[in-house]
């Protein structure tokens, strides 16, 4: 166990390096300067000048290096549209409204669609099934951003039950998980459903229920676990997804999440911050991806993580 | 049993929630302040002030600093730190004397000192700061600046000296006629030397490294979520600052602005796309003139169709095409103004007359019959049947929306013309339009300072803005004359302008199309925020009081 994380860790080092390297270079090649948006205003002396201040006039080549450098030492650089403000701070104040959100979201969305998902499994061919059946194609068909417009219409203009936006405490997360949540929710009820109804009607399941196994032991021990494989496999690159920030929702509850930051940096060539955002999703992607990994081994033993004669 | 427990739960965590909801409303005590709420698109990108190249940034800095002078409502420049009425100018124009008053103090009780300005002027000059702005509205007009900002002189030898504590001395290169509005731009703000020292880098990164000398100072600053400032006590004109404070969200989607606005979160919005359209019955509607004006550039040193963009008839055949009135209509759907001019209305005012710049110009306003003459003489003139132009335009909804337009407009109403449109990132589309590479492109101006001259000075032959390719020596003699030997004629300089922007009308340097307006909503008890200041910061907060 402990050797095959650490050759993950390897694989994951150098994966990070091929990504860094590659975003690197296909960053200069996107058009425009950071310094041109400034309406036409600045002449190309001046804008010479803060190529030179920010050592973009220098070789592709050396910026590398130096970014490289830096980066290895934990220096992420200075974002160009922010003036003076370091790329680490810019990502460490966005991610932790992103992340709460996200992670908020993820586990609300996760276990009501389990729940929901089980239900309509359990309840086959009733109306509990239906009903599960039709939230979750609700749920996957229509934009999280449709749901954001309706509660924060509702449940906010009209009856005033929450604020319309801002992210000042509890109360405001609400409504931004709401409208996050029922896309996990859906997945997982629609994974969740159909797993579950082929476990339940395996032979082994047969087996117990002939033992005389108890109902809970059954659908908690033996079915659950098993239908759970595929749910986690989607929710790895979902977590991501969600934790780094979903922009839509970022902007219409006006949450200071990553999201948006991360659009912006790409359209206004902020090299650094593009560098940095995309850095973290990376590993964060990674990291997840070796978690769940980790979890296939922990839900269902038969699956040998290291694989061969281990 | 265990129903009944469930039961239990789901009506706890209901009536939890409930409660959380009620116990969220304003605080009481809040009600008694004068606190103006409000909302901006983006996060503050500098509250250096020489580092502001932003409306957004230029607004909050004007809010906690202040300068010589400043703008009023409608943008009269009053008494800042310098007493005007004071103001000594020397006979030729080039030395200017201020005064300062001696009851203005920084946030920390120090008083504001002619060496602040000193220091911060040379600042803003100094190629190491990287200070866009303060190079191009000094270069060339405060005296050394140019040869500074090249690295050839120390920011020392910057024409700017403190004789004494409260005298500040400017001297010039040129005459600047336009100086009262001039030094009201956030890099012309002093600075406290010794402050700034003690923050090093983090200086104007966080309220603490922030020390304002202004009606309002910074008290707490989130990124990407708002930020708030206080009326400043320590402020010299502090008995006429109306406001407690003011405290502003940062809320990039429009719809989410309006939301709030309705359930009194805010007390100020802005209306975008058809939100204007839905709101213009309301009382709390405004629609508020701005300076900025666009147009359609047609490019004469186009890489690939000069032969045909340096025609005049040709030239004339494409600004006389287009319906504005429809543009303004199909891609805004506000109450812009459709325009057949370039330097904005309600800018600018005769000296003696007090008549506006703009008297009237036909020569460019749309018709089509006319077009279509021109079109024919062109053809006549360059031997053509077909031709194609591109169109360069940004890659958004509304630049999209621009180029159908256009390309119907012009494709429908001159014969055997056909429009690519080339739609790019903002950034890209600049790039490509200075290094003039294309035919046809939409843009627009915005005013740093009260004065004809910031729109006229875009056309001279050569000019770093112009990305037309425009040149006539006649033209050219003008703002020559207009930014030396007229620039203490206040009244010949006047109408020198206006007969520079016939001139290029006639010459067709540009298509106007519209001046913009801004469609507002604010609540009736807000008073001062019913017309925008002509350049700079939009709002002065210190004159804006809720009743």
């Amino acid at each position: 166990m402990v050797k095959y994380i650490f050759q993950r860790i390897i694989y994951m080092v150098i994966t990070l390096f091929i990504i860094a390297t590659a975003t690197f270079f296909l960053m200069k090649l996107l058009p425009g300067s950071p310094f041109n948006d400034l309406g036409g205003k600045m002449t190309e002396a001046q804008e010479q000048l803060l190529m030179e201040k920010y050592g973009l006039d220098e070789p592709v080549p050396v910026q590398y290096a130096k970014y490289m450098a830096g980066m290895v030492q934990g220096d992420l650089g200075v974002s160009f549209q922010y003036d003076n403000r370091s790329v680490t701070d810019i990502i460490l104040s966005r991610l932790g409204p992103s992340a709460h959100l996200g992670a908020q979201a993820l586990i609300i969305g996760s276990l009501l669609g389990i729940i929901l998902g089980m239900t309509a499994a359990i309840r086959h061919n009733t109306w509990w099934d239906y009903t599960s059946n039709v939230l979750a194609v609700i749920g996957i068909s229509i934009p999280s951003f449709v749901f954001a417009g309706l509660l924060q219409y509702y449940l906010a203009v009209q009856w005033r039950l929450f604020p319309v936006s801002f992210w000042e405490g509890p109360i405001y997360t609400v409504l931004p998980t709401i409208a996050l949540m029922i896309f996990p929710m859906a997945i997982c009820a629609r994974f969740m459903r159909s797993e579950m109804l082929e476990v339940l009607g395996s032979d082994y399941i047969e087996l117990a229920r002939a033992k005389g196994v108890s109902n809970n032991t059954i659908m908690f021990k033996h079915a659950l676990r098993n239908a759970l494989i595929p749910v986690i496999t989607v929710l790895g690159p979902m977590t991501v997804s969600l934790m780094t920030g979903t922009l839509v929702i970022e902007q219409i509850f006006a949450v200071p999440g990553i999201g948006e930051q991360f659009v912006r940096s790409i359209n206004t060539n902020d090299y650094p911050v593009i560098m940095g955002t995309t850095m973290l999703f990376s590993v964060m992607f990674i990291v997840v991806i070796l978690i769940v990994d980790l979890l296939y081994g922990l839900i269902d033993p038969r699956i040998r993580i290291t694989g061969g004669k281990d | 049993m265990r129903h009944n427990k469930w039961s239990l739960l789901v009506l706890a965590m209901i009536l939890g929630l409930v409660l959380v909801a009620c116990s969220s409303g304003s605080d009481s005590t809040e009600e008694e302040e004068k606190i103006l709420n409000i909302a901006e698109r983006s996060d503050i990108p500098t509250m250096d002030p020489i580092m502001t190249e932003d409306n957004v940034s230029t607004q909050w800095i004007d809010t906690v600093y202040e300068g010589l002078y400043r703008q009023a409502p409608g943008g009269e420049i009053v008494s800042g730190i310098a007493k005007m009425e004071e103001t000594e100018v020397s006979e030729d124009g080039l030395t200017y004397t201020f005064h300062l008053r001696e009851d203005a103090e920084w946030e920390n009780g120090d008083p504001v000192t002619a060496q602040d300005f000193v220091y911060g002027w040379q600042r803003a000059t100094n190629p190491d700061n990287g200070s866009f702005y303060g190079n191009y509205l000094m270069s060339g007009k405060i005296k050394n600046s140019e040869a500074i900002f090249a690295g050839e002189m120390d920011p020392e030898e910057l024409g700017v000296s403190a004789p004494d504590d409260n005298t500040f001395v400017v001297e010039l290169e040129t005459p600047v006629a336009y100086f009262d509005s001039y030094v009201t731009n956030a890099n012309f703000l002093p600075v406290h030397q010794e402050f700034l020292e003690e923050q090093g880098d983090d200086f104007s990164l966080s309220p603490d490294s922030i020390l304002s000398n202004g009606p309002f100072k910074m008290t707490e600053w989130k990124s990407e979520e708002g930020w708030t400032v206080e009326k400043n006590e320590s402020y010299w004109d502090a008995e006429n600052v109306a406001l407690d404070g003011i405290s502003v969200k940062v809320i990039k989607d429009s719809d989410t602005q309006l939301s709030n606005y309705e359930v009194g979160d805010l007390d100020r919005v802005s209306l975008s796309g058809s939100q204007v359209s839905d709101n213009q019955t309301s009382p709390d509607y405004h629609s508020l003139t701005e300076s900025s004006v666009f147009w359609l550039k047609m490019n004469q040193e186009s890489v690939e169709n000069s032969e045909y963009m340096e025609n005049l008839n040709f030239r004339k055949a494409l600004a006389k095409a287009f319906d504005n009135e429809a543009y303004v209509d199909v891609v805004y759907g506000n109450d812009s103004e459709p325009v057949d001019y370039f330097v904005p209305s309600n800018f600018v005012e005769h000296p003696e007359t007090g008549e506006d710049f703009q008297t009237g110009n036909e020569e460019l306003s749309y018709d089509v019959e006319a077009a279509q003459e021109y079109w024919e003489a062109a053809k006549e003139e360059l031997g053509f049947d077909e031709v194609t132009l591109s169109f360069l335009s940004q890659d958004d909804d509304v630049a999209k929306n621009i180029s159908e337009f256009m390309k119907t407009e012009l494709e429908k109403n001159l014969e055997g013309l056909s429009i690519e449109a080339n739609n790019v990132p903002w950034s890209r589309q600049l790039e490509l339009m200075r290094e003039k590479e294309y035919d046809l492109a939409v843009s627009g101006w915005g005013p740093d300072y009260k004065d004809a001259i910031s729109f006229v000075d875009l056309w001279v032959t050569d000019g770093e803005n112009n990305d037309v390719g425009y040149s006539n020596e006649e033209y050219d003699e003008i703002v020559k004359a207009v930014k030396g030997e007229l620039a203490n004629d206040p009244v010949a300089r006047f109408e020198a302008m206006q007969e520079a922007e016939k001139i290029a009308l006639e010459d067709a340097v540009i298509s106007p199309i519209m001046q913009r307006k801004t469609s507002v909503l604010y609540k009736g008890n807000v008073k001062g925020l019913d017309q925008l200041n002509p350049y700079g910061n939009n709002y002065s907060y210190k004159y804006v009081d809720i009743e």
